[in-house]
């Protein structure tokens, strides 16, 4: 039981991180990124790309995750402009739209050059226990950035000046900017950071199991959820769900079986927000 | 806001004005065997964009009259096709009354999800992953229920192919009818008390509970309405077809698409579905000529479409028309004529 639950606290680290990437692009700008599992796997494949080229993987793995942020912050400043001009609900939507427009695209520029590339990345050394547990190094590794960088994440937020701005542009666009916050700089900023952060996410996937090219939607989709369950605009929440949804899915999966393992995640990630409208660590109604 | 169309929808037009544009589209769709009628595989094509604009026809019944962003349109025509065909096959039931218990069936999920979105007052964004989940959730269920759905594989869908169904051209007129209907169904919603209380509640909800339309009772009325197009539609497929899989009835197959469609043609306007669906069953017609490049130039085309028409073709359409007539009153010398403010559009 407690190595099944241990499996799931991986897993649901790697899921926060990867919600807290929508979470902050939608609490700022207003804009649900559909690519951010494309962004994911294009950090991904470039890694792969470059470990295939004969890079060592440390090098190679920056590369993507600079790829991907790069791409992120190119989208912000370009694609996105027209839509930051609108407000309400035109903006959700037309920012979900050009997105999706996005996805298409990377994944079949993806499809297209390296139909068959996937990132593995094998992490050697053996097992280790902990709490009378045995964990692969992969996993512990995995889950040892996850926390890292999850860390890092609030303690910025709380702490740093730029993550002051971030969240003052999250609570209120117009007061930030009178008290002289560009928000424009805070979005482009931020979604440099969840392009890296998705990309990040990836290679840690990696480190348990292949990326493969088609699994941007998965990464999308599951992005979504973990953030609409942790409350749209909260860190904390991301991550919490990101954990809740981790350990159902593994619990589920080891007792039930994986058919219905699906279902229950899916039930489960249903049964909060409704349960909590606005999220686990929503601040209030969208 | 999303602006919607002008409300030609209006109690105060006449009817002949009113249901013009329904007959108009129905009619020119139904020429449509003229060039294509010889070839079954584009039939086939013509077929789908029917069923397309079908779907969005329903969907824009719940999104673009309430806006519930429900993200289940596959999933609802899903039920609607699996239960029609397990129905009418397994249990050998006549596939008349097999489709409409199979479109009542979805129905009644939709009403559900709409129920529980609006007694938690679920803002867009949540109803959107919630029937999300549920539609996942489906695929997983078509998946797994093997001995009912042939999972993977598909069900093979042996009733209506000796009835008209199983012809060449002969279904696409059911499915023009089916779309004329639905038109006209909208149309009437949009002329009645329901039509009134769409519009108050999509302008402005608190506004409308206010002035005392029951928000909660119309956007059920919507869910479980369009969730019935969307599943009838479904049925009709599954029988025509002969099979369906779960990747019929996909979240990325169905849902993807028919928002798309919908957001290009219009949100809320009653064209809007049939623009949408023809534009982009042209566009994937014309696209697998190339093969590799598929995704890419699909990717740009909607980023091109909706920068260029971020409002939509129709709405945008009738914004030009409006200004034009308004330009042309202004010059005209003696406004004894009615007063040109019978397209009231915000903004």
């Amino acid at each position: 039981m407690r190595a099944v639950v241990f499996d799931g606290v991986v897993l649901g680290l790697q899921f926060g991180l990867l919600g807290v990437g929508l979470t902050l692009v939608y609490g700022l700008g207003g804009v649900l990124n559909l690519a951010q599992g494309q962004l994911a796997v294009l950090g991904a494949i470039v890694a792969a790309v470059r470990l295939d080229a004969g890079s060592a993987v440390v090098p190679a793995v920056i590369t993507g995750i600079v790829v991907a942020a790069t791409v992120g912050l190119v989208l912000d400043l370009t694609l996105m402009q027209p839509v930051y001009r609108r407000r309400g609900e035109d903006r959700v939507l037309l920012g979900l739209l050009l997105m999706l427009g996005v996805a298409f695209i990377i994944d079949g520029v993806l499809t297209w050059r390296y139909p068959i590339e996937a990132l593995t990345l094998r992490i050697g050394g053996e097992p280790v226990d902990i709490l009378g547990v045995r964990m692969r190094t992969g996993s512990l590794l995995a889950s040892a950035i996850a926390l890292g960088v999850g860390a890092i994440l609030v303690l910025f937020l709380r702490y740093a000046t730029t993550g002051k701005a971030v969240r003052s542009v999250i609570q209120d666009e117009e007061g930030a900017q009178l008290c002289g916050v560009s928000p424009a700089t805070v979005r482009a900023f931020v979604f440099a950071l969840s392009g890296g952060l998705a990309a990040l996410v990836a290679v840690t996937r990696s480190m348990t199991s292949p990326v493969t090219v088609n699994a941007g939607i998965d990464f999308t989709i599951l992005a979504l959820i973990v953030a609409v369950v942790g409350g749209l605009g909260s860190v904390s929440g991301a991550f919490l769900a990101g954990i809740l949804l981790g350990v159902v899915n593994t619990v589920s999966a080891h007792y039930i079986g994986t058919y219905i393992t699906t279902i229950v995640l899916l039930g489960a990630a249903a049964a909060t927000i409704v349960l909590r409208p606005s999220g686990l660590l929503g601040a209030g109604r969208e | 806001m999303i602006r919607r169309a002008a409300t030609v929808g209006r109690v105060g037009v006449p009817a002949m004005r009113a249901y013009a544009p329904v007959v108009l589209a129905g009619a020119v769709v139904a020429l449509l065997p003229l060039r294509y009628g010889d070839s079954r595989p584009m039939m086939g094509v013509v077929i789908g964009g029917v069923l397309f604009a079908c779907y969005a026809v329903g969907f824009n019944v719940i999104f673009g009259s309430t806006g519930q962003l429900f993200l289940c349109t596959g999933a609802l025509a899903g039920i609607g096709g699996y239960a029609s065909a397990i129905l009418s096959d397994r249990h050998g039931l006549p596939m008349v009354l097999a489709m409409l218990l199979a479109s009542l069936m979805a129905a009644a999920v939709g009403g559900l999800l709409s129920w529980i979105a609006v007694s938690r007052s679920l803002g867009v964004i949540f109803t959107g992953i919630v029937t999300l989940t549920f539609a996942l959730a489906f695929q997983n269920l078509l998946l797994g229920q093997r001995d009912l759905t042939g999972g993977e594989t598909g069900l093979v869908v042996d009733a209506g192919s000796d009835t008209l169904l199983g012809e060449q051209v002969a279904p696409f007129y059911v499915f023009v009818v089916l779309l004329t209907g639905y038109l006209a169904l909208f149309r009437a919603l949009q002329r009645s008390h329901i039509g009134w209380a769409f519009r108050a509640l999509r302008d402005d909800e608190i506004a409308a509970e206010l002035a005392g339309v029951d928000v909660k009772r119309y956007r059920v009325l919507a869910g479980t309405l369009g969730s019935g197009m969307i599943g009838l539609a479904g049925a009709l497929y599954a029988h025509s077809e002969g099979f369906i899989s779960p990747s019929t009835f996909s979240f990325g197959e169905v849902d993807v698409l028919v928002i798309v469609m919908l957001a290009f043609g219009g949100i809320g306007s009653l064209l809007g579905p049939v623009v949408g669906a023809a534009t982009f069953t042209v566009l994937e017609e014309w696209m697998d000529s190339f093969d590799e490049y598929r995704l890419i130039i699909y990717g740009s085309v909607i980023l091109v479409l909706f920068l260029v028409l971020p409002r939509g073709v129709v709405p945008t359409v009738q914004r030009l028309v409006d200004v034009a007539r308004r330009r042309a009153v202004r010059r005209a010398p003696a406004p004894t004529a009615e007063p040109p403010v019978d397209t009231l559009t915000h903004g």
